[in-house]
C-alpha cells in the first residue's frame, strides 16, 4: 500500500493562560510562565507546590452540564481540547454525508480518571460511606476521554488510549500518524490530557524528590530546564488535541494545513525505570529521522523533553549531540516546560502543538528562566528568547518517559 | 424533601434541566436521563432516604412513574 502524506489540520488545547491556541503560543514566545502555586486544604498536610492550573476552565460552559457531568476532569480537559481542534479543522461536529467509519481517536493519558477514584477513597475512608456513585467506573476508566470523543464526533474507527507515563501522548500521536499514513484511517483525532493534582499522586511525585520547590512568590520561575540551578520538574494539568488528516482529503475539502507530520520513532532504554539513558534516546531520534526521510542537517528546531530534573537534562543533550554531530552546535533547542510545566500525558501533545506552531509561525519559543547554562548541558544552541528570522524547515519533539520509553515526533513546515 | 423535589434538584444539578420541565408526564429519556444517569438518580435516592432498592425494579419511564416508585418504596421502608 502506498503511503499517504499526513496533514495537521486542527489544533486545540485548554490553555493555562486562559486564551486560545494561538494566544498560548504567543505567551510561550514572550517567555511568560503559566506556573502558579497550588495550596490545598488537604489533611493532614496541604499540598503546597508550584503547579500549572487551567483555572479559567469551566467544564459546564465548555461542554454543557449533561456532558460535563459524565466526565472526570481529565476527560473534560481532553474533550474541550478536542472540540477546539475539531472546530479549528473546519469539521462539523456531526457527520454530514461522509462516512466516518474509518475515522478514529488515539488519546494519551498517564493517570486517566485518578481524581474519580480518589474521590471514592475519600468518601469511603474519610466520610465513612459504604458505597460509591455508579458513575465512578465510567468517570475513572483510562479510555473515557477517547470514548466520549468518538461518541461526540461520530467516529466509527479505532478508539484507544495510550498510557506510557510522560510519553503517553507522543505515542498516541505517533500511532495515530501511522494509521493515517498507512491509509487505514482518513482522519485521526489525537492528543492527551491529565490531572496530576490528585492528593495521592502529587504526594507520590514529591516523594520521588524530583519536584521543584516554590511558594506564591517563586513558583513562576520554579521550572528551569538546563539551568545550573535547576531544582526539578513542575507538574500541571492540561489537555491538547491535534487533527491528523490524509493529505489529499485535506486538500480536497480546502482545509488549512498547519504543518505536516512526517516521522515517529520509539525505543526503550531497557535498563532502569527512572534513570534515562542516552543510548535509548539516540535510537528513538535516529528511528524518527529515518522514518521521516530527514537528515540531521535539515532539523532546525528541537522541542526538548527538558523537564529540569538534575539527571534528565544532560542525558537528553548528550543524546542530541550524538545524533546531530557537527550540526549540534547550531541546533536550536528549547524546553517549553519551563512555562507550561509537565502535564504528564498531556505534555507531549502540548509540545507537539508548540512545535507545529513554531514551524507555522517560523518562530522558536524559548526556554524560560535559563540565565546560567549548566556546563553539563552545553553543546547545542539553547534558545533563551524567542527567535525569528531563520528559516525553520523541520523540527522534532522529544518525549522520554519513566519506564525508559522514548518517543520522538518529526514535523515539516508547510508554506502558509 | 419529597420525591419530586429530589428529582428536580438532581436534574437541575446534573443536566441543567429547568425544574418547571420536570412534570409528571415528562419522559425521563427526553430530559436526558439515560440508563447511566438513571443508576445515578436511584443511587442518590437511596442515599437521601436511607433505603436500598431491589435490583429487579422495573425502570420508570416518566417522571410520574419515578415519583410513584419512590413514594411507594419510601413508605414501605418506614412501615
Amino acid at each position: 500500500m502506498s503511503q499517504r502524506r499526513v496533514a495537521i489540520t486542527g489544533l486545540g488545547l485548554v490553555s493555562p493562560y486562559g486564551g486560545n491556541t494561538d494566544d498560548f503560543f504567543t505567551r510561550l514566545c514572550a517567555g511568560q510562565s503559566a506556573v502558579g502555586h497550588l495550596l490545598t486544604d488537604d489533611v493532614p498536610r496541604p499540598l503546597s507546590i508550584p503547579f500549572v492550573s487551567c483555572s479559567g476552565f469551566d467544564p459546564d460552559v465548555a461542554l454543557g452540564k449533561p456532558l460535563a457531568s459524565m466526565m472526570d476532569r481529565f476527560a473534560q480537559l481532553g474533550m474541550a481540547a478536542a472540540f477546539e481542534a475539531w472546530d479549528n479543522a473546519g469539521l462539523a461536529r456531526q457527520a454530514d454525508g461522509e462516512s466516518r467509519d474509518d475515522w478514529g481517536v488515539a488519546w494519551g493519558t498517564a493517570l486517566g480518571g485518578t481524581l474519580a477514584y480518589e474521590k471514592g477513597y475519600r468518601e469511603l475512608w474519610q466520610q465513612g460511606r459504604e458505597r460509591l456513585s455508579p458513575l465512578t467506573v465510567i468517570l475513572g476508566m483510562n479510555n473515557a476521554a477517547n470514548a466520549h470523543m468518538s461518541i461526540q464526533l461520530g467516529l466509527g474507527g479505532v478508539s484507544m488510549s495510550h498510557t506510557v507515563a510522560c510519553a503517553s501522548s507522543a505515542i498516541a500521536i505517533g500511532e495515530a500518524f501511522r494509521r493515517v499514513r498507512s491509509g487505514e484511517a482518513t482522519i485521526m483525532l489525537t492528543g492527551g490530557s491529565d490531572v496530576p493534582q490528585a492528593y495521592g499522586v502529587a504526594r507520590a511525585w514529591e516523594a520521588l524528590r524530583v519536584m521543584a520547590p516554590g511558594d506564591a512568590e517563586t513558583s513562576a520561575v520554579a521550572c528551569r530546564p538546563f539551568s545550573v540551578d535547576r531544582r526539578g520538574l513542575v507538574l500541571g494539568e492540561g489537555g491538547a488535541a491535534l487533527v491528523l488528516e490524509d493529505w489529499e482529503h485535506a486538500i480536497a475539502r480546502g482545509a488549512r494545513i498547519h504543518g505536516e507530520i512526517v516521522g515517529y520513532g520509539t525505543s526503550c532504554d531497557h535498563s532502569h525505570l527512572v534513570r534515562p539513558e542516552a543510548a535509548g534516546q539516540v535510537r528513538a531520534l535516529q528511528l524518527t529521522l529515518a522514518d521521516a526521510g530527514l537528515n540531521p542537517g535539515e532539523i532546525d528546531y528541537v522541542n526538548a523533553h527538558g523537564t529540569a530534573t538534575t539527571e534528565g537534562d544532560p542525558v537528553e543533550i548528550t543524546a542530541l549531540k550524538t545524533v546531530f554531530g557537527n550540526h549540534a552546535e547550531r541546533l536550536a533547542v528549547s524546553a517549553t516546560k519551563s512555562m507550561h510545566g509537565h502535564s504528564l500525558g498531556a505534555a507531549a501533545a502540548i509540545e507537539a502543538i508548540a512545535t507545529v506552531l513554531a514551524l507555522r509561525e517560523q518562530t522558536v519559543p524559548p526556554t524560560a528562566h535559563l540565565a546560567q547554562l549548566d556546563p553539563a548541558c552545553t553543546g547545542v544552541d539553547h534558545v533563551t528568547t524567542a527567535r525569528t528570522g531563520q528559516p525553520l524547515r523541520a523540527a522534532l519533539s522529544n518525549s522520554f518517559a519513566f519506564g525508559g520509553s522514548n518517543a520522538v515526533l518529526a514535523f515539516r513546515a508547510v508554506v502558509q | 424533601m419529597d420525591s419530586i423535589g429530589l428529582i428536580r434538584d438532581f436534574l437541575k444539578d446534573r443536566l441543567g434541566v429547568e425544574p418547571e420541565n420536570v412534570v409528571s408526564g415528562a419522559v425521563l429519556a427526553d430530559l436526558g436521563v439515560d440508563s447511566l444517569m438513571m443508576l445515578e438518580l436511584m443511587f442518590e435516592f437511596e442515599d437521601r432516604f436511607g433505603i436500598k432498592l431491589s435490583s429487579d425494579l422495573k425502570t420508570p419511564r416518566t417522571v410520574g412513574e419515578m415519583v410513584t416508585l419512590m413514594d411507594g418504596l419510601y413508605s414501605q421502608s418506614k412501615s
